[in-house]
């Protein structure tokens, strides 16, 4: 569909987060995929490429929960 | 057969771009490569009155050039109403989809030609019978000899096959039609010529969407300001600028200049495609993850964030008005100096 760089979001109802986690867990999970998306903004691409939230290296998640 | 020809101010004559602001105007028998059009016809038709009409007007004032066509058929009662070719002008193109559309509304077959990339064919592929063209006016010849021969068939009542078989532009309508074998049978036999090497057509032809070039990448995040947009349908509550749930052609920018995130209670999707349980009444930094870029933005990993975010409905959104606001959403990021957007779809 043109997309490039996409992010593996969890589900249509809940992209960024998973209700069904901690707060602080939901909280540290909507930070792994922003910063995801951060990753694949500076990541070369030949064609559309998913960027995976799991392959993202965390540093001081504690800044957001 | 009686035909109406519609041209634009430059095919009819009138003048260049100088006079693309010129009102529709009728003018008895063919015109220009109407004339073409009535030697392909020959003894088969009539071209019995020509509309010649601005490029700037029909497509700035639709309403009045629409009035103005049905009011020719009126007066001339056509069979047929065949529009341009349109070559690849784009407005030219807008305004003979639109005339064809006009047309099949009032009952009255129709035909244009213009290139596989026209605007036009984007905007009303679906409510017209085009036939593709080159770019090369020189080519007008051949092409009014396949108008009138459509012309001929359309108002002789017989309905068309497909598009492949027909050589018209696919319209986007798919017809059921009986076939002797199954599905199963017919992917098996598929697959075995695949496996042969043999030529295999699918059934269904997808629309070929575009490909877009990757940008580069960003070399850092850091000093860069991102903006925000989201497809999910995220507005203040109540939606106060009214987005549709559905087939949005425009989006809305809300101001989130001081906030640390979006808080629970405030905010709606009005998304017409999915349940927005959770965004609604647990977390809308599901679709807008402003607490998260704001926690970057305070480590310095961005540089800042774009004091409004974006929002559409991406449900059942035309592909063009998607275009649309892409290219809008765009242009005001790069007047704002914005350097890189995170789009969060649904």
């Amino acid at each position: 569909m043109g997309a490039n760089r996409v992010v593996r979001g969890v589900r249509i109802e809940h992209v960024c987060g998973d209700p069904t986690l901690s707060s602080d867990g939901d909280r540290e999970l909507n930070l792994r995929i922003v910063m995801t998306a951060l990753r694949a903004l500076t990541t070369r691409v030949d064609g559309p490429t998913i960027f995976d939230p799991a392959d993202t290296e965390m540093r001081e998640v504690a800044g957001v929960a | 057969m009686r035909v109406i020809h519609y041209v634009n101010q430059f095919f009819g004559g009138i003048g260049g771009e100088d006079h693309a602001n010129e009102p529709p105007r009728l003018v008895e028998g063919p015109v220009g490569p109407g004339r073409a059009l009535a030697a392909a016809l020959g003894k088969r038709g009539t071209v019995v009155a020509t509309i010649i009409c601005g490029d700037n007007y029909s497509v700035e004032r639709p309403d009045d050039t629409n009035a103005f066509v049905l009011d020719a058929t009126r007066k001339h009662k056509p069979n047929v109403i065949v529009a341009g070719p349109a070559f690849d002008a784009g407005r030219y193109g807008l305004a003979c989809g639109a005339v064809c559309q006009i047309a099949r509304e009032a009952g009255i077959p129709a035909v244009t030609a213009m290139v596989p990339d026209n605007a036009g064919i984007a905007v009303y592929r679906r409510h017209m019978i085009c036939l593709p063209t080159g770019s090369n006016v020189a080519g007008m010849p051949e092409i009014m000899q396949r108008m009138a021969e459509m012309s001929v068939r359309l108002a002789s009542g017989a309905s068309l096959g497909s598009a492949a078989a027909e050589g018209y532009v696919p319209t986007g309508h798919r017809k059921d039609v009986m076939l002797d074998k199954t599905g199963a049978e017919r992917s098996v036999e598929m697959l075995l010529a695949r496996i042969r090497g043999a030529p295999v057509q699918s059934e269904i032809v997808i629309r070929d969407y575009d490909h877009v070039p990757p940008t580069p990448p960003l070399k850092t995040l850091k000093g860069v300001k991102v903006g925000i947009v989201t497809s999910g349908g995220l507005v203040p509550k109540g939606n106060p600028d009214r987005i549709p749930a559905a087939r949005a052609e425009a989006y809305s920018r809300y101001d989130i200049g001081s906030m640390p995130e979006l808080e629970t209670g405030k905010w709606e999707s009005i998304h017409g495609g999915y349940g927005h349980k959770y965004v609604n009444e647990h977390d809308p930094n599901y679709v807008v993850p402003l607490r998260s870029l704001r926690a970057l933005e305070r480590r310095g990993e961005i540089g800042s964030i774009y004091p409004w975010y974006l929002a559409t409905v991406g449900n059942q959104t035309a592909v063009n008005e998607a275009r649309k606001m892409g290219r809008q959403i765009a242009s005001e990021f790069k007047a704002a100096g914005v350097g890189a957007c995170v789009l969060i779809p649904t």
